[in-house]
């Protein structure tokens, strides 16, 4: 019994860092519908970053730097790979080039970083607290809490600031946006940042549990995508209940099965999309209103 | 004042506006009439800055916007309630309302007092004021149209563009909306007005131009448009 909730916890914990990814995945796709393919590699490229920062600030100082970094790399991947797509209303051409620019810096990162993973050194304790019989790490409940933190944040700039309701506005009707004078082009680009500001943090959050390296988003993009696309593009409950799913069950075919299964739910997950919709990804819902 | 001289604008390689003339001075209220098709909407767009023209100049004041962004029209100052009301749907009727000042409030056009602008369109609006929390997507039709038209004079536009206030409406609303319109007059509001129900919109205006096939056939004051016996029989039910 101990051992279940154990498992629940963690999936739970990694669950939250699928559905803050998916949750990038939803702020682009809202104001553009178009989506990040290289979504991984910023998650990648936060926790990267991270770990060089930690020597000289420490966990808590290095946080705001890599939003920072996150923020911006965002606006590279949405001025270099998207923006001339949104212009020209193609359908796909930004799905080609986030690709290609997430190959890009998987690949800048392995010359930077190395092809080995690394160690990242843990903020919290890394022994185990033991709540009901289970052992659960402190980390655990920092990525749960700092996922939330991050997703709820999101929410409320949304709300409460005039840029946050320009987002919004922009995802509601963008040609009715213009007329507010607001620079549709410029949310976008926007909607890019904070999605990749997103996952950078998911990166820092989940990097003192796994191994940190150059190759360790790609999965984990791909895995939210099915998330996101299961949980529903436009919900924010939606991908937070797949997200969790999705992190418990790989916890409990880990476990129960064998260590070696335990991307397999995830891989499955994403064949199911797949077969269900497998020109409805990015087919009619992501065509754009003219 | 709005001056359009030779407008041309349509949809990819199809042209809608044939080179259009139009002038809306300064405190007046135009109408541009004309029957379904005619190009009415496309005009406002193209003034807008919603699609691009093709050729023609479009002066706001003496700054010329043809082919701008629409974003940086409406910065100029120039507003426009579109065809359809297109009020975000799930944002609330004030958030609408504060929207339609995003350019005062980021500070790229003249801030005035955003919040007293806001209390006034609930005054002109009272059916506003009462569903202020409420989603934009869940007004009525006719409320919705309230909030278009609120959340365009929220700009503190030099220039007003209406496109078919009264679509869709119910009588005793579209009379509402005339009430708004000839109260925004009152207050030597410049507006361009496209019309279904022409008869009302010469009764308000004090220029009218005609529409047909993306040309302006008919030109002169409201009161003797009225009186026309080629408006009478074709817009106007004959009588
Ligand atoms: N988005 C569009 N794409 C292609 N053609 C369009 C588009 N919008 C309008 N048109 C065409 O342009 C022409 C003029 O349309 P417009 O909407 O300007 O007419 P209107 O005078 O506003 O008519 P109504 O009174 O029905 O609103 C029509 O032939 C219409 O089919
Ligand atoms: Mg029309």
């Amino acid at each position: 019994m101990d051992v279940f909730i154990q498992l629940v916890v963690s999936g739970i914990s990694v669950g939250m860092i699928y559905a803050t990814i998916a949750f990038g995945y939803q702020l682009t796709f809202a104001t553009s519908r178009t989506l990040n393919f290289g979504q991984g590699e910023a998650l990648m490229l936060g926790a990267v970053v991270g770990l060089s920062l930690m020597p000289v600030l420490g966990y808590w100082a290095m946080l705001p730097v890599v939003l920072a970094f996150g923020l911006l790399q965002g606006v590279v991947v949405e001025r270099l790979g998207v923006a001339r797509a949104v212009a020209q209303k193609s359908e796909f051409g930004w799905v080609m080039s986030t690709i290609a620019l997430g190959v890009i810096f998987k690949n800048v990162a392995e010359n930077i970083w190395g092809r080995d993973d690394l160690k990242f050194p843990s903020p919290l304790p890394e022994t185990p607290v033991v709540i009901a019989g289970a052992h659960i790490l402190p980390m655990e409940f920092l990525i749960l809490a700092g996922a939330l933190a991050m997703m709820l944040a999101v929410e409320l700039f949304n709300r409460r600031t005039i840029w946050g309701k320009a987002v919004v506005a922009t995802a509601n009707d963008s040609d009715a946006a213009g007329l507010m004078g607001i620079n549709t082009p410029q949310i976008v680009t926007l909607s890019y940042a904070m999605s990749s500001m997103t996952a950078a943090f998911a990166g820092v959050l989940i990097a003192p549990v796994t191994l940190t390296g150059a190759t360790m988003g790609t999965a984990l993009g791909l895995k939210a995508f099915a998330v996101a696309i299961i949980g529903g593009l436009t919900s924010g409950l939606g991908v937070i209940v797949g997200g969790i799913l999705l992190g418990i069950s790989e916890k409990m075919t880990g476990y129960y099965l064998a260590t070696g299964y335990a991307d397999v739910p995830g891989l499955f997950l994403l064949l199911l999309v797949l077969a269900i919709r497998p020109d409805g990804l990015f087919g009619k819902r992501a065509i754009k209103k003219v | 004042m709005l001056k359009i001289t030779g407008l041309q604008a349509g949809y990819g390689k199809v042209l809608v506006l044939h080179g259009l003339d139009l002038v809306v001075p300064r405190g007046n209220l135009v109408t541009l009439i004309g029957s379904n098709g005619a190009g009415k909407t496309t005009t406002l767009r193209a003034i807008s800055g919603m699609i691009k023209p093709q050729a023609g100049q479009v002066f706001l004041d003496d700054q010329d916007i043809a082919g701008k962004p629409s974003h940086k029209i409406a910065r100029a100052g120039l507003a426009h309630s579109p065809e359809g009301r297109r009020v975000f749907a799930t944002l609330s009727v004030e958030d609408n309302l504060t929207l339609g000042a995003f350019s005062r409030l980021i500070g790229v056009r003249a801030k005035g007092d955003v919040s007293a602008d806001l209390d006034r369109a609930f005054v002109m609006f009272p059916r506003l004021a009462e569903r202020r929390k409420q989603l934009a997507g869940t007004l009525s039709g006719g409320e919705q149209q309230m909030l278009a038209i609120g959340r365009a004079l929220m700009l503190n536009p030099s220039v007003l563009l209406l496109d078919e206030p009264s679509m869709g409406l119910a009588p005793l609303l579209v009379a509402e909306v005339f009430r708004a319109i000839a109260n925004l007059k009152a207050q030597s509001i410049t507006m361009l007005l496209v019309e279904q129900f022409a008869a009302a919109a010469l009764e308000v205006a004090d220029y009218a131009y005609v529409l047909e096939n993306g040309r302006i056939t008919i030109s002169g004051k409201a009161a003797d448009l009225k009186n026309d016996p080629a408006v009478k029989a074709a817009y106007l039910g004959g009588h």
